[in-house]
């Protein structure tokens, strides 16, 4: 007997992000260290865990293991319950056989019997790769108050980003008349942050109708919303101000993990009320040698810092050895800076080491941030 | 493993620790940074593949409780085995400095008497070390002795310690107060169950005693192997004993040990973001854990998780427990300072080499 949920999530996990290079090769996207400890996965976790949100199904393809065992029970985000809780949904064969998920649309009309499971209300929509706090409790009000079929989260964007995004428009009341998905030249600057609440109903209706329609991508913003929106549905912003990025670039992802930096930055890491869980793994505090310097950097536990560190991020496990310098740069977990070495204005992935005595990266702004895959060695 | 149970005395009670163990015990004492002093044994039991563990507490419980909770950051929340909670006595007389008080292991004999393990592997709650048990149970099964007693040789006077007579491998005889270059008991020993069991009959009405203090009247009679451990081992007894050996961690080859990422030391998940360091931070040979928030400068201490050092204050040969707060410019020497302890800005607080000032 599985209980009646009001609300529960769907968190769409399985992109490759092949827009970050090298960091997703071995990994997908959500899957990728940020901010020294995280994984971009945590941050759409604890938002529904910081939203009292406790049924969680996540939809995984492109390279699912580290993932999937990073998850595991959901324990790190106290999803590790007997009623709901976390599950991974994988694609899955049937006695008429399997496929991949086709698209984001197709992704969810694969699992509407996990959905059916619940019974729930509302069904939200989200996507592993942002990183952002926000209590999806509020959306819901937003979603229950208009009595809408669908809720899409919104926040206004420099018009220069909006030909890369969803966007629409809506009148006073919040009520969508107009959606593009990533319009050449768009109307207005009122983007989608993939972030939707559905009414049930609706949600499965117009999913069975989209699996029939051979002509579909079964995409979301290219399909199930406009149509929604051309049978006359009811369809409503709501409304977001805060921090929201897509670190799906290599300049998004350095740029936004730079800022963290700040002493007043855009998105504090380091707030209590709306704390940002993620698997921690009983490291020791980092330790800073004899001659060792670190200045406006985040350095998380287990790192070992002998060198300098200037304006960077060392995140779990990694070591700066003697006389290494590393600055404006993002070492991801577990990282050697060999002794000599210098990292300038560079990401270096997992498990990476830098040989004595090389330079990686480069200080001329003009240069592209160099980026090393996970467990590389840079000579 | 299976043939093994663990058991942790972390009921050792004393009133040399100040301050620090007003509300919590020894066993609860926050330790390097990030940990507390029973995850040592703790993780070493695990790590050791002993997958069923007492954990005997004394009076003061709700610090070690509140810690360890279902045993969930040492995968003790088991169906089978895994984390017993085993509550030493209030009544009776109340015995100070004791390591393995027999009436809180008698107490506790339901959990002996019902496991199918034929050995224990007891520990005491305080014994800082990274520890393998595996050779040394191994041993003791091959060699069919009754206890093999873990030792190493002082490198200083351990009043506090278990002295050790030791010849040709065997413990032949106990003597306090052991001086350096002197063996000690390092508070660690496999024993047969039955024995075990046995010895708690027999010294029943002398129960005030200590494990040891029992049997020394018949160590003719008993068959005690002695093992070596020359890892490093620390035991924590006094708040000198705290300060000193928690300031060992600053060097390097000593926390590479006790913190390998080989059979790794675990402890209750705290969420903070990593440390971070503003404008005028400045840190050297240092353990900072995450959450810390770093403005001033920082040498030879010891941070725990979310302490702020304010703009331009200064830190040295300190240990800063968690939450702490130091104000801007203020300056903080040779000083323990409990959970949440908070230093105005601008004030001055200093303890000497010999006195560390404790400040709760």
């Amino acid at each position: 007997m599985v209980n009646k949920k009001q609300f529960i999530a769907m968190l769409l996990a399985g992109g490759q992000g092949s827009r970050l290079g090298a960091l997703t090769k071995h990994v997908a996207k959500p899957a990728v260290s940020f901010g020294g400890k995280y994984r971009i996965i945590d941050f759409a976790l604890s938002n529904c865990a910081n939203s009292g949100i406790d049924t969680v199904g996540v939809l995984t393809q492109y390279r699912p293991y580290l993932l999937n065992t990073y998850i595991g029970t959901g324990s790190s985000w106290d999803l590790d319950s007997h009623d709901g809780g976390v599950a991974i949904l994988p694609p899955y064969a049937t006695e008429t056989g399997g496929q991949w998920y086709a698209g984001t649309a197709d992704a969810i009309y694969q699992n509407l019997d996990y959905i059916n499971l619940y019974d729930p209300d509302y069904v939200i929509i989200l996507s592993g790769d942002h990183i952002y706090r926000m209590d999806y409790r509020k959306m819901l009000r937003t979603h229950v108050e208009n009595n809408a079929d669908l809720t899409i989260a919104v926040m206004t964007v420099p018009w220069e980003e909006a030909p890369r995004l969803g966007i629409l428009a809506a009148d006073e009341s919040g009520r969508i008349y107009d959606f593009e998905e990533k319009p050449a030249k768009p109307k207005s600057n009122l983007a989608s942050m993939g972030i939707y609440i559905f009414s049930k109903k609706v949600l499965e209706e117009s999913l069975i109708a989209d699996s029939r329609d051979a002509d579909s991508e079964h995409d979301f913003g290219k399909n199930i919303i406009p149509t929604l929106l051309s049978q006359g549905k009811r369809l409503f912003v709501h409304r977001f101000e805060g921090f929201w990025k897509d670190v799906g670039t290599i300049p998004s992802f350095h740029e936004t993990t730079m800022d963290l930096l700040e002493a007043q930055p855009q998105f504090d890491l380091m707030g209590k009320d709306f704390p940002i869980l993620t698997q921690d793994d009983s490291l020791p505090p980092h330790y800073v040698g004899p001659k060792g310097s670190v200045d406006r950097s985040f350095v998380a536990n287990g790192s070992i810092v002998l060198g300098s560190v200037e304006h960077s991020v060392v995140s779990s496990g990694s070591t700066v050895e003697e006389d290494a310098v590393v600055v404006d740069s993002i070492l991801l977990p577990d990282v050697t800076v060999e002794k000599g070495a210098k990292v300038i204005r560079a990401i270096v992935g997992e498990g990476a080491t830098v040989k004595a005595g090389v330079t990686f990266g480069s200080a001329d702004v003009n240069q592209p941030i160099a980026v090393v895959g996970d467990d590389a060695v840079v000579e | 493993m299976d043939r093994v149970i663990g058991l942790i005395a972390a009921n050792f009670e004393t009133t040399d620790m100040g301050q620090l163990t007003e509300e919590r015990t020894v066993a609860s004492l926050p330790y390097g940074g990030a940990y507390r002093v029973v995850d040592f044994p703790l993780s070493n039991m695990v790590n050791s593949g002993i997958k069923t563990i007492g954990l005997i507490t004394p009076y003061k419980y709700r610090s070690i409780i509140d810690h360890v909770g279902a045993g969930k950051p040492w995968d003790l929340d088991r169906k089978s085995g895994g984390l017993f909670v085993l509550p030493g006595s209030v009544f009776g007389i109340h015995s100070e400095n004791s390591h393995f008080l027999l009436r809180d292991l008698r107490r506790n004999m339901i959990y002996l008497q019902r496991s199918p393990a034929p050995y224990v592997l007891v520990s005491a709650a305080n014994v800082i070390s990274h520890m393998d048990y595996r050779p040394i149970i191994r041993e003791h099964i091959r060699s069919g002795a009754d206890v093999t007693m873990v030792y190493n040789t002082c490198d200083r006077d351990e009043p506090h310690r278990l002295g050790l007579t030791v010849e040709n491998g065997r413990v032949v005889g106990f003597k306090p107060n052991p001086r350096k270059y002197e063996d000690a008991a390092v508070d660690t020993f496999v024993i047969t169950r039955e024995l075990l069991m046995k010895i708690m009959e027999w010294y029943a009405a002398v129960d005030y005693l200590d494990l040891f203090e029992a049997i020394e009247g018949d160590l003719d009679k008993m068959d005690i192997h002695a093992w070596k451990y020359e890892g490093y081992v620390r035991q924590t007894f006094t708040s000198r004993d705290y300060f000193d050996y928690s300031m060992e961690l600053l060097d390097l080859d000593v926390a590479r040990e006790l913190f390998s990422r080989e059979r790794p030391l675990a402890t209750k998940a705290q969420e903070d973001a990593p440390a971070k360091y503003l404008e005028g931070a400045k840190v050297k040979n240092s353990l900072i854990a995450n959450g810390s928030l770093i403005e001033g400068e920082v040498d030879h201490s010891i941070l725990f998780r979310g302490v702020k050092i304010g703009k331009g204050a200064r830190v040295r040969n300190s240990i800063l427990m968690q939450n702490c707060v130091i104000g801007d410019g203020a300056v903080v020497e040779n000083v323990i300072l409990d959970k949440s302890g908070s230093v105005n800005a601008g004030a001055v607080v200093k303890g000497t080499g010999d006195a560390t000032y404790i400040k709760g």
